[in-house]
């Protein structure tokens, strides 16, 4: 296999990466704790890219890495790590205008057990940015897809440590639209790709800790030293250091293989959610650790990206729940 | 980004493939053990067959397909240096039984050897000399640069005196890479040099040492007023620390693909054992089984990844990575073989237990994976100060 990126890889990574330091910084995620609306002038840059839900999983994980790296707040995962991509397999109409960026739209599926698969229950849990999007794709048992305009669908904002992704239970029981079938095995597909997404957009929020606990061990003396010399450190930094990397594989492998519908997809898709949060949650607690007492106030900024860290982990199937279904494919 | 090279690499892999299929030795075929012949006796440890087949594989272009023809290969890209690597692994084949000659001498002497030492190369990768590499003492493992085997310059030779240790394959091997201190008076990095040793010189006692599994395949090897000539030195005088690290590099720089494939096949025996065993339905022992799986199948993603940096030339850290994973995954993995057993996880009879005691053995055996070649601890040290920029104790 070949992770050699192109020059228009290179050049979608960079762009982002230049665009959201600026539009993204960490005072935008702080000051949207108390005010999501401050996060509406990203969106207007975001939505530009859109039409990466419907085009290589490569290349919208390229992307979703850097979202990762800012913790952006908005609807951008939901719009075109979801939502897109369920129009697509729906062939619905909508879909242009989503990757035009002149509407948004987020995916509720699970139910009060929290896991995505469809189900009859009319409360869906876990679904993001429900209150801001255009428009929520309800997926019930079936599968089928009603897809309702978010302004008249009741949502409940469910409260996580994760300020920067809002998760919603959303109420569909008066959501009247005519449901649309949809192919199981397509919905399979959709929602593998969102957690590949997911699983990159994570490699990115463990790069931001990493980097900024690396820098303050080079920085910060104790016994007259940096701490990054004592060996304690370094192996600690070398240890987590080599669980992004092998997150940040696996997801571009992940990626790969579903771009090429190849057969490995399924394993795939669960080891990269389960290497991203390995070295997402790994990353957290060492990246506290290491910063010591500064690392554990509200000041600094390090608990933003711990908190994206840790919703993360928990949300589309936490590492022992991808293990599991990992297992079911290698035994059952 | 895609899950396959291009057709001028395939059509290499496809002609890889044929040759395999009519040449290779059916000892290795039948399943041959990567870790270890098993074998005490001076003359199996390297059998006639493996001699064969490394001498095959070099007048074929097959033994080290990156180098020119006369040297075994046949001008291979990097791309196609990892296809050869990648079926060799897939289908458990190695080059050779003894590592030493092709991976460390031949490398080594082409860039610093002299006109009469380039000699030396053709038969080292070939395998019609078998060489050992006396590097570590018994004061100097991990601080290499602290060896105190001593060579003094007496006309045109030196003469050497000291001990090493841990000298894989001394018992059987014709000649010795020897890195001996040549200046004690200066830091210990600029005092050391390279010396060829023949291991039949006078002065040369080579003591085999068994292993925790039993088997001897390395040995203490001393030196006592050995004499050795002057032209046998390689490289400038003083400056053989140079070389020890061009050679270890070159040991790490393509031994992913077998160590991550020897991992994926760990897994799936362990993952047999446990259907084996009825205990495919307990729900800890296949978590844990799905652990090592996405250990192993992300970090063989991270070669691929690592691969692809250096062939655009960056300086892939991920070999200190793999080395250190691989090496560390393989242990636990064996230690679960051990477990998954219950109490005959420590049993060796051949009516109890599982496959003779093969998941011990090869715990055992593991720790030569994360101590020789640079220990996990030193390969952290390694990310942590080359690759992370952190500063030095």
């Amino acid at each position: 296999m070949d992770f050699t990126l192109s020059d228009e890889q290179h050049l979608l990574r960079d762009t982002a990466r230049t665009l959201l330091a600026k539009e993204c910084p960490t005072a935008l995620v702080r000051a949207h704790i108390d005010d999501p609306t401050v996060a509406e002038p990203l969106w207007d840059r975001l939505r530009d890219f859109s039409a990466l839900g419907d085009g290589l999983l490569t290349d919208l994980c390229l992307f979703t890495t850097e979202t990762g790296y800012v913790a952006a707040p908005g609807p951008f995962f939901a719009t075109a790590g979801l939502f897109a991509p369920l129009l697509a397999a729906l062939g619905d109409e909508r879909l242009p205008a989503v990757l035009a960026g002149e509407t948004s739209g987020t995916v509720a599926i699970a139910g009060s057990s929290g896991v995505w698969d469809p189900n009859d229950e009319t409360v869906k849990c876990f679904v993001p940015e429900a209150d801001r999007v255009d428009w929520i794709a309800v997926v019930d048992a079936g599968p089928t897809v009603r897809v309702v305009p978010a302004a008249e669908t009741p949502t409940r904002l469910v409260e996580t440590v994760d300020w920067s992704r809002r998760l919603f239970e959303v109420d569909t029981a008066a959501a009247s639209t005519v449901p649309r079938r949809l192919n199981g095995a397509a919905l399979d597909q959709v929602l593998r790709r969102a957690t590949v997404a997911l699983a990159a957009e994570m490699v990115g929020t463990a790069r931001r800790i990493f980097d900024m606990t690396l820098e303050y061990a080079k920085e910060r003396k104790q016994f007259d030293v940096p701490i990054g010399s004592f060996q304690a450190i370094q192996h600690k930094l070398a240890d987590v250091s080599l669980a992004i990397e092998r997150a940040d594989s696996a997801a571009q492998y992940a990626a790969m293989t579903l771009d090429a519908r190849d057969a490995d997809a399924p394993r795939a898709t669960h080891v990269a959610k389960a290497a991203a949060g390995n070295a997402a949650t790994r990353g957290a607690k060492d990246g506290i650790q290491i910063h010591g007492g500064i690392g554990y106030t509200w000041e600094h900024d390090l608990h933003l990206f711990i908190r994206r860290a840790y919703g993360s982990e928990y949300w589309l199937g936490t590492t022992a729940w991808h293990h599991d279904r990992l297992a079911e494919l290698l035994f059952d | 980004m895609r899950l396959s090279f291009g057709p001028e690499v395939e059509d290499f892999r496809a002609e890889l493939i044929m040759f395999l299929d009519e040449h290779a030795p059916a000892e290795m075929l039948r399943g041959f053990d990567m870790m270890d012949t098993g074998a005490e006796e001076r003359d199996q440890v390297i059998p006639d067959w493996a001699r064969e087949w490394q001498a095959t594989l070099f007048d074929h272009g097959w033994m080290i397909p990156a180098y020119p023809p006369d040297l075994g290969g046949r001008d291979a890209t990097p791309i196609q240096t990892l296809v050869y690597l990648e079926e060799m692994a897939r289908r458990r084949i190695l080059r050779s039984l003894h590592f030493p000659g092709y991976a460390i001498v031949a490398p080594s002497l082409i860039e610093f050897g002299n006109a009469e030492q380039q000699a030396l190369v053709r038969p080292a990768i070939r395998g019609d000399t078998v060489w050992c590499i006396g590097m570590s003492e018994p004061n100097a493992g991990s601080d290499l640069a602290g060896l105190q085997t001593r060579a003094v310059l007496d006309g045109d030779r030196f003469i050497v005196n000291g001990q090493k240790v841990w000298t894989s394959y001394a018992m059987v091997a014709q000649k010795c890479f020897v890195y001996v201190r040549t200046d004690p008076g200066v830091p210990k990095h600029k005092g050391i040099s390279l010396l060829i040793v023949d291991m039949d010189t006078p002065g040369v006692d080579v003591r085999p040492l068994r292993h925790i599994s039993g088997a001897a395949n390395f040995a203490e090897v001393f030196f006592t007023d050995v004499e050795v000539p002057a032209a046998n030195l390689v490289g400038a005088l003083n400056d053989g620390w140079r070389i020890t690290q061009g050679s270890l590099a070159h040991e790490r720089a393509g031994l992913w693909v077998e160590g991550v494939s020897r991992l994926e096949a760990t897994v799936r025996s362990l993952a047999d054992m446990v259907r084996r065993r009825g205990l495919a339905g307990d729900a800890g022992v296949r978590r844990r089984i799905a652990e090592m799986y996405e250990e192993a199948a992300s970090l063989r993603a991270l070669g691929y990844k690592g691969f692809a940096g250096f062939a655009q030339g960056s300086s892939a850290p991920e070999h200190s990575y793999m080395k250190m994973a691989t090496s560390e995954l393989g242990k636990a993995a064996y230690e679960l073989g051990m477990e998954l057993q219950g109490p005959y996880g420590a049993t060796r009879d051949p009516e109890r237990g599982e496959e003779q005691g093969r998941w011990v053995n090869m715990f055992f055996m593991s720790f030569a994976n994360t101590i020789a070649g640079g220990s996990s601890e030193i390969q952290r040290n390694i990310i942590a100060q080359r690759v992370l920029g952190l500063p030095r104790a």
